[in-house]
């Protein structure tokens, strides 16, 4: 009996083995095998671009300022087409990239998804994420997309990106993969897909067609509105996510206008160790009016310690003209630690610049 | 309790036979990322070695700043070249070099401005060569391999350098055509792998099974982006410019008498600005489509007006007679009427 059921056991064992080698050799040989999951990923990539098409519009603008010498305000000249845009609102509310709008253009018109066009109004933008809000009355209801938290990105995973700025209402799409996390002040996540202005104000997907960020020009080094555009196609791209920021889209919608943090010294590495040395106070700056002069070392911010400029920039980017911080700095005149408590401002702007956005005025 | 009830020789039986089960499971369960992975490699590279034979680097005249270089491939046995279009082939002599390193004198059948094509001929017997279908292969997202000579990198037998990506789009150039300076009409592939770099145009894209799909376009700036287009001539159309048949041609419009619509836009801004409409004259198409000053002119017979600029080109584009709709913003809303083109008096 007892053998018998050992016996049986080793027959188990035979017909399994048996079938598990059988398994690993039959089929239609590693060619055919590779080239289905090679196909059902392109399969997959149609299915996801097809699934968030009703949630992607074109944007159009009209009029706004010229290139120069083929630049606008100092920045690569923008294309004539169209751009893209993100429905994130059953009521319409749209997120796009503001350099959509570096021309700055008196009128804008959205096509949904339906073939219908709508005028659309200019709410918010963010200045450290180079996104914008629009809304359009359409009288009906959207759905809006599927988002996945960053939290759920791993680095190597599927990423696509589409938009249909190269002028067919189809968009085009460009498959690559996440390459980072937290770029940017921990605003943008990183990907090797083809970034650029076709798809600027576009979604970045992942292979199930959920939202895993907004396409946006952007560069680490600089805050500038066009920065960024010179890595288009570069396979160094960011993208804006947005799943978990109702109170940032609320801001948004609310037509709040965000900016870079400002603080208003020009600084050194300190010379004599750790710490940022003052070279120049801006004055009126946030600086100024608390009290930082000439001479002084900065060391820490927060909870953070200073060590160096790159540092200074990188934690001075995670905040928004506005931002109260703590810092503390080291006297150069007593030598004495100081901490105070300031609030950051806002870049301010070189006179002779065009108020953003202004619809001019006809007759 | 069956170990218990088993002698020791059976005993060693049943734990090999156990052993080799585990392996065999494991061995599976390791299957799909180890192996697949390789044998997508292997995809990769029979379809590179597929098509590398069946290619060419071609030497030109270099002029100023222009490259005197770029790819080709073969697409008969007796030694038919296929390849872009350019100044390169302007000087008296044009090399051709064979995968094997061999150089080969070549002379220019066909150029073609409008497709940007050329059609070389070297002297060679029973080549391997790229078969041009009919039917076009491949669609959005499908994985493509791109082969080309770009920069130069390959030399004499050198291989030449492969890239992977995906088809972006399926599109045509028919709509806009005075916004790119490419001059046809017809079909186009819009690619994700950067080809838009010297000497990559006249390359090839092919799918994993290396079949062809089209051929890498010359490097040019899409004004709808300002940005570099990485697209690729599909197979149908290389066949007809092979076959010597006529693709159609840009329209001249001059020839057309030239129409109006009785609208006056408003000028001020500069030809940058907006269209608004300034005036509109009693008795003309804008005054029976119920048009007025200060609406801003939208589109034009599906065509976008960003500008006065726009506005004058796409008037230049109508025909007499010949009804379109105009969409124009008044206040909030927009309004869609057809509109009947006039003879300009």
């Amino acid at each position: 009996m007892n053998l018998m059921s050992s016996f049986g056991w080793i027959c188990f064992g035979l017909i399994t083995g048996l079938l598990c080698a059988q398994s690993s050799d039959s089929g239609e040989g590693p060619a055919e095998d590779s080239l289905r999951t090679m196909m059902l990923t392109s399969k997959a990539v149609r299915a996801a671009v097809e699934s968030f098409q009703p949630s992607l519009v074109t944007i159009e603008s009209f009029g706004g300022m010229s290139a120069v010498q083929g630049r606008i305000g100092g920045i690569r000249k923008q294309g004539e087409g169209n751009t893209t845009g993100v429905i994130v609102s059953p009521d319409g509310h749209i997120v796009t990239s503001t350099f959509n709008f570096i021309q700055r253009p008196p009128v804008i018109t959205v096509i949904t998804h339906d073939g219908v066009r709508h005028v659309a109004e200019l709410l918010g933008r963010d200045d450290t994420r180079k996104i914008c809000m629009l809304k359009i009355n359409a009288g009906r209801m959207f759905r809006p997309p599927p988002m996945i938290a960053t939290e759920q990105v791993t680095v190597g995973q599927w990423a696509i990106s589409i938009g249909v700025g190269y002028g067919d209402v189809n968009p085009a799409a460009s498959v690559g993969i996440i390459s980072a996390k937290d770029r940017v002040g921990g605003r943008a996540i990183q990907t090797d897909a083809n970034i650029s202005p076709a798809n600027y104000g576009g979604p970045l997907l992942d292979i199930k067609g959920r939202m895993l960020g907004i396409c946006v020009p952007m560069n680490p080094q600089s805050q500038a509105i066009g920065a960024g555009v010179e890595w288009y196609d570069s396979g160094i791209g960011f993208a804006i996510p947005l799943a978990g920021s109702e109170e940032l889209l609320k801001r948004l919608q609310q037509g709040e206008q965000i900016a870079p943090a400002f603080l208003g010294v020009r600084a050194m590495q300190n010379p004599n160790g750790k710490g940022v040395w003052i070279e120049q106070v801006v004055p009126g700056s946030p600086a100024d009016e608390s009290g930082i002069s000439k001479k002084d070392v900065i060391i820490q911010i927060n909870q953070e310690k200073i060590q160096d400029m790159m540092q200074l920039k990188k934690v001075l980017n995670r905040f928004e003209a506005g931002t109260r911080i703590d810092m503390t700095f080291t006297s150069g005149e007593t030598g004495q630690s100081k901490k105070i408590q300031l609030k950051l401002g806002r870049v301010p702007t070189p006179e002779g610049e065009t108020k953003p956005l202004e619809v001019p005025k006809i007759r | 309790m069956i170990s218990q009830c088993i002698n020791g020789r059976s005993r060693i039986f049943f734990s090999l036979l156990l052993t080799l089960c585990v392996w065999g499971i494991l061995g599976f369960a390791d299957r799909p990322a180890g192996q697949i992975q390789a044998q997508v490699n292997n995809l990769v590279s029979d379809a590179f070695d597929y098509a590398n034979p069946r290619m060419v680097k071609v030497y030109g005249a270099s002029a100023g700043r222009v490259e005197g270089y770029a790819t080709g491939f073969l697409v008969s046995a007796d030694g038919l070249v296929l390849t872009t279009q350019g100044v390169f082939l302007d000087g008296n002599q044009v090399r051709v070099l064979t995968s094997d390193g061999t150089e080969h004198r070549a002379s220019v059948i066909r150029r073609d401005r409008e497709r940007q094509l050329a059609l070389l001929k070297i002297n060679v017997l029973d080549a391997t060569y790229f078969s041009l279908d009919d039917e076009d292969l491949g669609e959005k997202g499908d994985w493509i391999i791109a082969i080309s000579n770009a920069f130069k990198v390959a030399d004499k037998e050198e291989p030449l350098s492969a890239t992977l990506g995906v088809i972006s789009l399926r599109t045509t150039m028919e709509a806009r055509l005075n916004r790119r300076d490419v001059a046809y009409k017809g079909k186009l592939i819009l690619i994700d792998p950067i080809t838009s770099n010297p000497g990559a145009a006249g390359g090839v894209i092919v799918t994993l099974q290396g079949k062809l799909v089209g051929m890498i376009g010359k490097i040019i700036n899409s004004s709808d982006t300002n940005t570099r287009l990485n697209y690729a001539v599909p197979t149908s159309l290389l066949k007809r410019f092979v076959l010597n048949e006529s693709v159609p041609k840009i329209s001249k419009v001059e020839d057309l008498p030239e129409v109006e619509l009785g609208i006056r836009v408003f000028a001020h801004g500069g030809r940058t600005g907006p269209a608004y409409i300034d005036r509109i004259r009693r008795g003309t198409p804008a005054y029976r489509a119920r048009l007025k000053p200060d609406d801003l002119i939208i589109s034009i017979g599906g065509e976008k007006i960003g500008s006065v600029k726009e506005y004058e080109r796409a008037l230049r584009n109508l025909v007499v007679g010949q009804e379109v709709i105009i969409v124009v913003k008044r206040g909030v809303e927009l309004i869609r009427q057809p509109i009947t083109p006039m003879e300009k008096k």
